[in-house]
Protein backbone atom coordinates (compact mmCIF):
# COMPACT_ATOMS: atom_id res chain seq x y z
CA UNK A 1 0.00 0.00 0.00
CA UNK A 2 2.59 1.96 0.81
CA UNK A 3 4.40 1.47 -3.16
CA UNK A 4 0.89 2.65 -4.48
CA UNK A 5 1.23 5.73 -2.37
CA UNK A 6 4.62 6.63 -3.07
CA UNK A 7 3.90 5.87 -6.49
CA UNK A 8 1.33 8.94 -6.93
CA UNK A 9 4.50 11.02 -6.44
CA UNK A 10 6.38 9.33 -8.73
CA UNK A 11 8.89 7.47 -6.06
CA UNK A 12 9.51 4.47 -6.85
CA UNK A 13 12.56 3.23 -4.87
CA UNK A 14 12.41 3.48 -1.10
CA UNK A 15 14.08 0.58 1.60
CA UNK A 16 11.24 0.25 4.42
CA UNK A 17 9.72 -2.52 6.44
CA UNK A 18 6.67 -3.08 8.22
CA UNK A 19 5.52 -4.31 12.38
CA UNK A 20 2.24 -4.98 12.25
CA UNK A 21 0.48 -1.77 10.45
CA UNK A 22 3.40 0.54 10.65
CA UNK A 23 6.16 1.28 8.35
CA UNK A 24 9.72 2.14 8.80
CA UNK A 25 13.40 2.90 7.40
CA UNK A 26 16.04 2.16 9.39
CA UNK A 27 19.87 1.52 8.84
CA UNK A 28 21.43 -2.01 8.68
CA UNK A 29 22.96 -1.29 12.04
CA UNK A 30 19.78 -0.47 14.06
CA UNK A 31 18.09 -3.61 12.51
CA UNK A 32 21.00 -5.68 14.08
CA UNK A 33 20.83 -3.80 17.44
CA UNK A 34 16.92 -4.55 17.50
CA UNK A 35 17.42 -8.41 17.32
CA UNK A 36 19.28 -8.32 20.61
CA UNK A 37 16.64 -7.26 22.60
CA UNK A 38 13.87 -9.04 23.17
CA UNK A 39 10.79 -6.41 23.14
CA UNK A 40 8.75 -5.20 20.09
CA UNK A 41 10.41 -1.16 19.30
CA UNK A 42 8.00 1.68 19.51
CA UNK A 43 10.07 3.08 17.28
CA UNK A 44 12.80 2.42 15.07
CA UNK A 45 15.09 4.50 13.03
CA UNK A 46 12.53 6.29 10.71
CA UNK A 47 8.78 6.00 11.10
CA UNK A 48 7.12 6.02 7.42
CA UNK A 49 3.25 5.73 8.12
CA UNK A 50 0.58 3.06 9.35
CA UNK A 51 -2.44 1.63 7.67
CA UNK A 52 -5.72 2.76 9.04
CA UNK A 53 -9.02 1.63 8.23
CA UNK A 54 -8.01 0.00 5.40
CA UNK A 55 -5.79 3.09 4.12
CA UNK A 56 -2.39 4.11 4.29
CA UNK A 57 -1.86 7.37 6.36
CA UNK A 58 1.92 8.89 5.83
CA UNK A 59 3.92 10.65 8.60
CA UNK A 60 5.46 13.87 8.38
CA UNK A 61 8.86 12.21 7.96
CA UNK A 62 7.56 10.36 4.85
CA UNK A 63 6.71 13.27 3.48
CA UNK A 64 9.84 15.10 3.90
CA UNK A 65 11.50 12.41 2.13
CA UNK A 66 9.30 12.45 -0.63
CA UNK A 67 9.69 16.21 -1.18
CA UNK A 68 13.02 15.60 -1.90
CA UNK A 69 12.61 13.43 -5.19
CA UNK A 70 9.15 14.42 -6.60
CA UNK A 71 7.70 17.59 -8.67
CA UNK A 72 4.11 16.82 -7.06
CA UNK A 73 4.32 20.13 -5.31
CA UNK A 74 2.64 23.14 -4.13
CA UNK A 75 4.84 26.10 -3.13
CA UNK A 76 2.96 28.45 -0.94
CA UNK A 77 3.73 31.89 0.43
CA UNK A 78 5.01 33.13 3.95
CA UNK A 79 1.72 34.43 4.39
CA UNK A 80 -0.04 30.74 3.78
CA UNK A 81 2.43 29.01 6.21
CA UNK A 82 0.95 30.01 9.35
CA UNK A 83 -2.63 29.30 8.23
CA UNK A 84 -1.49 26.21 6.63
CA UNK A 85 0.14 25.06 9.71
CA UNK A 86 -2.94 26.11 11.51
CA UNK A 87 -5.04 23.20 9.95
CA UNK A 88 -6.13 25.71 6.91
CA UNK A 89 -6.83 24.94 3.53
CA UNK A 90 -5.28 26.71 0.60
CA UNK A 91 -5.94 29.48 -0.69
CA UNK A 92 -5.42 30.89 -4.05
CA UNK A 93 -3.29 34.12 -2.09
CA UNK A 94 -1.64 31.75 0.11
CA UNK A 95 0.09 30.00 -3.57
CA UNK A 96 3.40 31.05 -4.95
CA UNK A 97 3.19 28.15 -7.45
CA UNK A 98 2.06 24.78 -8.31
CA UNK A 99 4.19 21.92 -10.16
CA UNK A 100 3.21 18.68 -11.41
CA UNK A 101 0.13 17.41 -12.31
CA UNK A 102 -2.82 19.83 -12.46
CA UNK A 103 -5.76 17.98 -11.57
CA UNK A 104 -8.66 18.02 -8.98
CA UNK A 105 -8.14 15.38 -6.52
CA UNK A 106 -4.57 14.72 -6.95
CA UNK A 107 -1.96 14.97 -3.73
CA UNK A 108 0.67 17.63 -3.65
CA UNK A 109 3.29 17.78 -1.13
CA UNK A 110 3.24 21.19 0.31
CA UNK A 111 6.63 23.31 0.86
CA UNK A 112 7.58 26.85 1.77
CA UNK A 113 9.93 29.11 -0.27
CA UNK A 114 12.43 27.63 0.96
CA UNK A 115 11.75 23.95 -0.08
CA UNK A 116 10.83 22.96 3.54
CA UNK A 117 8.30 20.18 3.72
CA UNK A 118 4.84 21.44 5.58
CA UNK A 119 2.24 18.74 4.99
CA UNK A 120 0.59 17.11 2.25
CA UNK A 121 -2.74 19.10 0.31
CA UNK A 122 -5.33 17.58 -1.94
CA UNK A 123 -6.14 19.75 -5.20
CA UNK A 124 -9.93 20.50 -4.69
CA UNK A 125 -10.49 23.04 -7.44
CA UNK A 126 -9.26 24.50 -10.55
CA UNK A 127 -10.72 28.27 -11.39
CA UNK A 128 -8.93 29.71 -14.51
CA UNK A 129 -5.05 30.02 -13.55
CA UNK A 130 -6.10 29.43 -9.58
CA UNK A 131 -6.35 26.35 -7.47
CA UNK A 132 -7.56 25.81 -3.91
CA UNK A 133 -6.45 23.10 -2.00
CA UNK A 134 -7.73 20.88 1.17
CA UNK A 135 -5.13 20.33 3.70
CA UNK A 136 -4.41 16.68 4.56
CA UNK A 137 -1.95 16.71 7.06
CA UNK A 138 0.68 19.50 8.20
CA UNK A 139 3.44 20.03 10.69
CA UNK A 140 0.98 21.59 13.47
CA UNK A 141 -0.46 18.47 13.85
CA UNK A 142 2.54 17.81 16.33
CA UNK A 143 1.17 19.95 18.78
CA UNK A 144 -2.49 18.95 17.84
CA UNK A 145 -1.25 15.37 18.96
CA UNK A 146 0.15 16.17 22.45
CA UNK A 147 -2.84 18.09 23.28
CA UNK A 148 -5.30 14.89 22.82
CA UNK B 1 10.25 32.09 51.46
CA UNK B 2 10.80 29.88 54.62
CA UNK B 3 9.64 25.95 55.05
CA UNK B 4 11.37 22.81 56.03
CA UNK B 5 12.83 22.51 52.43
CA UNK B 6 14.56 25.80 52.56
CA UNK B 7 16.06 25.76 55.78
CA UNK B 8 17.53 22.40 54.42
CA UNK B 9 19.12 24.33 51.15
CA UNK B 10 20.37 26.67 54.11
CA UNK B 11 21.86 24.14 56.10
CA UNK B 12 23.11 23.18 52.88
CA UNK B 13 24.61 26.52 52.20
CA UNK B 14 22.10 27.65 49.80
CA UNK B 15 20.29 30.72 50.52
CA UNK B 16 16.92 30.45 49.08
CA UNK B 17 15.50 33.03 46.44
CA UNK B 18 13.03 33.17 43.86
CA UNK B 19 14.39 32.25 40.29
CA UNK B 20 12.71 32.92 36.93
CA UNK B 21 13.86 30.28 34.97
CA UNK B 22 15.27 32.10 31.25
CA UNK B 23 13.85 30.26 28.08
CA UNK B 24 16.28 28.82 26.31
CA UNK B 25 16.29 26.48 23.09
CA UNK B 26 18.68 23.89 21.62
CA UNK B 27 19.78 24.35 18.22
CA UNK B 28 19.15 21.09 16.38
CA UNK B 29 22.21 20.24 13.98
CA UNK B 30 20.17 17.41 12.12
CA UNK B 31 18.66 20.26 10.66
CA UNK B 32 19.92 23.38 10.54
CA UNK B 33 23.19 25.08 11.98
CA UNK B 34 23.25 27.86 14.74
CA UNK B 35 23.79 31.01 11.94
CA UNK B 36 20.82 29.44 9.68
CA UNK B 37 18.75 29.73 12.70
CA UNK B 38 19.65 32.51 14.52
CA UNK B 39 18.97 34.88 11.36
CA UNK B 40 15.93 33.33 10.80
CA UNK B 41 14.40 33.77 14.88
CA UNK B 42 16.00 37.37 14.51
CA UNK B 43 13.95 38.19 11.30
CA UNK B 44 11.27 37.32 13.80
CA UNK B 45 12.05 40.14 15.90
CA UNK B 46 13.20 37.25 18.80
CA UNK B 47 16.08 38.23 20.75
CA UNK B 48 18.73 35.71 20.80
CA UNK B 49 21.95 35.28 23.28
CA UNK B 50 24.32 32.05 22.95
CA UNK B 51 24.68 30.39 26.11
CA UNK B 52 28.13 30.58 27.44
CA UNK B 53 28.94 26.98 28.70
CA UNK B 54 26.67 25.06 26.25
CA UNK B 55 27.65 23.86 22.74
CA UNK B 56 23.99 24.70 21.14
CA UNK B 57 22.32 26.18 23.93
CA UNK B 58 20.75 29.83 23.23
CA UNK B 59 18.33 32.20 25.47
CA UNK B 60 15.53 33.81 23.80
CA UNK B 61 13.17 36.21 24.67
CA UNK B 62 9.99 36.04 21.87
CA UNK B 63 7.06 37.23 22.11
CA UNK B 64 5.94 34.29 19.97
CA UNK B 65 5.37 30.85 22.31
CA UNK B 66 8.64 29.13 21.52
CA UNK B 67 6.99 25.66 21.25
CA UNK B 68 4.85 26.71 17.97
CA UNK B 69 6.89 28.51 15.71
CA UNK B 70 7.12 27.37 12.50
CA UNK B 71 11.12 26.88 13.23
CA UNK B 72 9.66 24.68 16.36
CA UNK B 73 7.44 23.08 14.04
CA UNK B 74 10.38 21.89 11.39
CA UNK B 75 12.65 20.61 13.78
CA UNK B 76 15.60 23.06 13.70
CA UNK B 77 15.23 23.58 17.29
CA UNK B 78 13.73 22.13 20.65
CA UNK B 79 13.08 24.34 23.60
CA UNK B 80 15.39 22.76 26.44
CA UNK B 81 15.95 24.75 29.25
CA UNK B 82 19.68 25.36 30.11
CA UNK B 83 20.66 23.12 32.76
CA UNK B 84 19.03 20.16 30.73
CA UNK B 85 21.56 20.42 28.14
CA UNK B 86 24.32 19.85 30.74
CA UNK B 87 24.16 16.00 31.40
CA UNK B 88 24.73 15.12 27.64
CA UNK B 89 27.46 17.76 27.64
CA UNK B 90 28.66 15.94 30.12
CA UNK B 91 28.49 11.79 28.45
CA UNK B 92 30.07 13.01 25.45
CA UNK B 93 27.86 10.81 23.37
CA UNK B 94 29.64 8.08 21.62
CA UNK B 95 28.96 4.87 19.95
CA UNK B 96 26.23 3.33 21.17
CA UNK B 97 24.31 5.28 24.00
CA UNK B 98 21.30 4.20 26.14
CA UNK B 99 18.94 6.83 27.62
CA UNK B 100 18.05 4.99 30.53
CA UNK B 101 14.56 7.30 31.38
CA UNK B 102 13.43 8.87 28.16
CA UNK B 103 10.45 10.46 27.46
CA UNK B 104 10.01 13.70 26.14
CA UNK B 105 13.46 12.71 24.76
CA UNK B 106 15.41 16.50 24.76
CA UNK B 107 18.14 14.76 26.15
CA UNK B 108 17.68 11.52 23.36
CA UNK B 109 17.90 13.84 20.11
CA UNK B 110 20.74 15.52 21.70
CA UNK B 111 22.30 12.08 22.07
CA UNK B 112 21.75 11.34 18.59
CA UNK B 113 23.71 14.15 17.49
CA UNK B 114 26.53 12.37 18.59
CA UNK B 115 26.57 9.01 18.67
CA UNK B 116 26.59 5.99 16.74
CA UNK B 117 23.46 4.70 17.93
CA UNK B 118 20.75 5.55 20.75
CA UNK B 119 18.38 2.65 22.46
CA UNK B 120 15.84 4.77 24.80
CA UNK B 121 14.11 3.13 27.22
CA UNK B 122 10.66 4.72 29.07
CA UNK B 123 8.63 2.93 31.60
CA UNK B 124 4.96 5.12 31.20
CA UNK B 125 3.16 4.06 28.29
CA UNK B 126 1.82 7.49 28.62
CA UNK B 127 5.03 9.19 27.98
CA UNK B 128 5.76 7.24 24.49
CA UNK B 129 3.89 9.15 21.83
CA UNK B 130 6.14 12.71 23.61
CA UNK B 131 9.38 10.79 23.56
CA UNK B 132 8.63 9.53 19.97
CA UNK B 133 6.57 13.00 18.64
CA UNK B 134 9.84 14.85 19.73
CA UNK B 135 12.24 12.05 17.89
CA UNK B 136 10.64 12.58 14.60
CA UNK B 137 10.19 15.89 14.90
CA UNK B 138 13.50 16.61 15.65
CA UNK B 139 14.84 14.04 12.78
CA UNK B 140 16.06 11.68 14.84
CA UNK B 141 17.11 8.41 12.26
CA UNK B 142 19.72 6.28 15.20
CA UNK B 143 17.17 5.57 17.55
CA UNK B 144 15.56 2.81 19.57
CA UNK B 145 12.56 3.22 21.63
CA UNK B 146 11.38 1.29 24.07
CA UNK B 147 8.57 0.66 26.57
CA UNK B 148 10.94 -0.69 29.25
CA UNK B 149 11.34 -0.66 32.87
CA UNK B 150 15.00 0.54 33.17
CA UNK B 151 15.28 -1.54 36.61
CA UNK B 152 14.07 -4.93 34.68
CA UNK B 153 15.43 -4.19 31.14
CA UNK B 154 17.71 -6.71 29.53
CA UNK B 155 19.96 -6.94 25.99
CA UNK B 156 22.46 -8.77 24.81
CA UNK B 157 24.69 -5.42 24.19
CA UNK B 158 26.89 -3.49 25.94
CA UNK B 159 26.99 0.17 25.66
CA UNK B 160 29.73 2.42 25.63
CA UNK B 161 27.93 5.42 27.58
CA UNK B 162 24.30 5.08 29.77
CA UNK B 163 22.83 7.83 30.91
CA UNK B 164 20.67 7.83 33.67
CA UNK B 165 18.39 11.28 33.90
CA UNK B 166 16.39 9.52 36.79
CA UNK B 167 12.74 10.12 38.09
CA UNK B 168 13.01 12.34 40.40
CA UNK B 169 10.82 14.83 43.06
CA UNK B 170 11.55 17.86 40.99
CA UNK B 171 12.71 21.19 42.34
CA UNK B 172 10.66 24.66 43.06
CA UNK B 173 11.32 25.98 39.80
CA UNK B 174 9.80 24.95 37.02
CA UNK B 175 6.76 23.48 39.53
CA UNK B 176 5.02 26.56 41.24
CA UNK B 177 3.10 24.19 43.97
CA UNK B 178 6.31 22.49 44.86
CA UNK B 179 7.31 23.05 48.25
CA UNK B 180 3.59 21.89 48.94
CA UNK B 181 3.29 18.44 47.41
CA UNK B 182 6.62 17.39 48.55
CA UNK B 183 7.73 15.14 51.89
CA UNK B 184 11.17 13.54 52.71
CA UNK B 185 9.37 10.19 52.34
CA UNK B 186 9.22 10.70 48.69
CA UNK B 187 12.82 11.90 48.39
CA UNK B 188 13.53 8.31 50.12
CA UNK B 189 10.79 6.33 47.88
CA UNK B 190 12.22 7.94 44.36
CA UNK B 191 16.15 7.17 45.99
CA UNK B 192 15.09 3.56 46.20
CA UNK B 193 13.85 3.71 42.30
CA UNK B 194 16.68 5.72 41.55
CA UNK B 195 19.22 2.81 43.02
CA UNK B 196 17.38 0.05 41.40
CA UNK B 197 17.81 1.58 37.93
CA UNK B 198 21.31 1.89 38.31
CA UNK B 199 22.31 -1.47 39.46
CA UNK B 200 20.50 -2.73 36.49
CA UNK B 201 21.94 -0.43 33.63
CA UNK B 202 25.55 -1.14 35.06
CA UNK B 203 25.33 -4.77 34.32
CA UNK B 204 24.89 -2.90 30.59
CA UNK B 205 27.95 -1.13 30.55
CA UNK B 206 31.08 -2.09 28.73
CA UNK B 207 33.75 -2.34 30.99
CA UNK B 208 35.26 0.96 30.61
CA UNK B 209 32.42 2.91 29.62
CA UNK B 210 31.06 5.71 31.56
CA UNK B 211 27.38 6.21 32.92
CA UNK B 212 26.27 10.23 33.64
CA UNK B 213 23.79 10.12 36.65
CA UNK B 214 21.33 13.01 36.62
CA UNK B 215 18.50 14.96 38.20
CA UNK B 216 16.29 17.86 38.63
CA UNK B 217 16.31 17.54 41.82
CA UNK B 218 18.26 19.66 44.61
CA UNK B 219 17.44 16.85 47.72
CA UNK B 220 20.93 15.07 48.89
CA UNK B 221 18.72 12.17 49.12
CA UNK B 222 18.12 11.89 45.59
CA UNK B 223 21.99 12.91 44.39
CA UNK B 224 24.85 12.74 46.82
CA UNK B 225 23.15 9.82 48.79
CA UNK B 226 22.59 8.16 45.91
CA UNK B 227 25.91 8.48 44.72
CA UNK B 228 27.59 7.19 48.14
CA UNK B 229 25.50 3.87 47.47
CA UNK B 230 26.38 3.39 44.16
CA UNK B 231 30.07 3.90 45.62
CA UNK B 232 29.84 1.67 48.36
CA UNK B 233 27.66 -1.20 46.82
CA UNK B 234 28.22 -0.66 42.74
CA UNK B 235 32.10 -0.38 43.18
CA UNK B 236 32.12 2.70 41.17
CA UNK B 237 33.90 5.94 41.05
CA UNK B 238 32.87 10.01 40.84
CA UNK B 239 35.27 10.90 38.01
CA UNK B 240 35.50 14.82 37.53
CA UNK B 241 33.80 16.57 34.91
CA UNK B 242 33.59 19.51 32.89
CA UNK B 243 30.69 21.70 33.86
CA UNK B 244 29.47 24.47 35.73
CA UNK B 245 28.16 24.32 39.23
CA UNK B 246 29.18 23.71 43.08
CA UNK B 247 30.98 20.62 43.86
CA UNK B 248 28.79 17.71 45.22
CA UNK B 249 28.40 18.00 49.00
CA UNK B 250 30.04 15.87 51.25
CA UNK B 251 28.83 16.85 53.98
CA UNK B 252 24.59 16.13 54.37
CA UNK B 253 23.12 17.16 57.53
CA UNK B 254 26.18 16.01 59.80
CA UNK B 255 26.53 12.42 57.33
CA UNK B 256 30.33 12.26 55.93
CA UNK B 257 30.29 11.20 52.54
CA UNK B 258 32.86 9.56 50.06
CA UNK B 259 35.31 12.58 49.14
CA UNK B 260 35.10 11.83 45.37
CA UNK B 261 31.64 12.81 45.44
CA UNK B 262 33.11 16.65 45.31
CA UNK B 263 33.69 15.55 41.66
CA UNK B 264 29.86 15.84 41.05
CA UNK B 265 27.83 19.41 40.28
CA UNK B 266 25.22 21.14 41.74
CA UNK B 267 23.32 23.26 40.40
CA UNK B 268 21.72 25.87 42.47
CA UNK B 269 19.07 27.60 40.34
CA UNK B 270 20.25 30.96 40.73
CA UNK B 271 23.67 30.39 39.18
CA UNK B 272 22.19 31.06 35.65
CA UNK B 273 18.89 31.29 36.01
CA UNK B 274 17.60 27.95 35.52
CA UNK B 275 15.94 24.93 37.40
CA UNK B 276 18.08 23.33 39.60
CA UNK B 277 20.24 20.07 38.66
CA UNK B 278 22.55 17.58 39.96
CA UNK B 279 25.29 16.21 37.36
CA UNK B 280 27.88 13.26 37.92
CA UNK B 281 29.93 10.92 36.17
CA UNK B 282 30.61 7.47 37.32
CA UNK B 283 33.19 4.23 35.81
CA UNK B 284 33.98 1.05 37.61
CA UNK B 285 37.03 1.44 39.63
C1 LIG C 1 13.44 13.26 34.42
S1 LIG C 1 12.40 12.45 33.30
C2 LIG C 1 13.44 12.26 31.89
C3 LIG C 1 13.58 13.48 31.00
C4 LIG C 1 14.25 13.15 29.70
N1 LIG C 1 15.55 12.52 29.90
C5 LIG C 1 14.42 14.34 28.78
O1 LIG C 1 15.51 14.91 28.74
O2 LIG C 1 13.47 14.72 28.09
C6 LIG C 1 12.36 10.81 33.90
C7 LIG C 1 11.57 9.85 33.04
O3 LIG C 1 11.80 8.52 33.53
C8 LIG C 1 10.60 7.79 33.42
N2 LIG C 1 10.70 6.64 34.34
C9 LIG C 1 10.26 6.55 35.62
N3 LIG C 1 10.57 5.34 36.13
C10 LIG C 1 11.23 4.66 35.15
C11 LIG C 1 11.78 3.36 35.05
N4 LIG C 1 11.73 2.52 36.10
N5 LIG C 1 12.35 2.98 33.90
C12 LIG C 1 12.40 3.83 32.84
N6 LIG C 1 11.89 5.07 32.88
C13 LIG C 1 11.31 5.49 34.01
C14 LIG C 1 9.54 8.79 33.77
O4 LIG C 1 8.28 8.38 33.31
C15 LIG C 1 10.06 10.04 33.10
O5 LIG C 1 9.56 10.14 31.79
Amino acid sequence: MIDIFLSKFGIAKLAYFNIGNRYYTASEKLLALNKEIDKKPELIGTFLGEIKDGKFSPSLPLLSIIAKDTNEKVIIKEIGENDFLYGKNLRPRHILKIEGTMKEGFLKIVVNEKNECLGMAKLKKITGNEASFRNIIDLGDYLRRERK
Amino acid sequence: MNNQFTQRYEELGWEFVEVHNKHCIRVNNLKTNARELIKRLEAKGMSIKKVPFLENGYYVRSKYSLGATPEYLLGLYGSQEVASQLPVKVLKPEGLVLDACAAPGGKTAQIAEKADAVIALESQSSRIPSLVNNLERLGVSNALVYQSDARSFEAKLKFRKILVDAPCSGNFVTDKGWFEKQSLSNFNSRQKLQKEILANVLTLLEEKGELVYSTCSLEPEENEMVLQWAIEKLGLKVVPIDCIGANGLTDVFGNKLDSQIKNAKRIWPDLVGTQGFFIAKMVRK
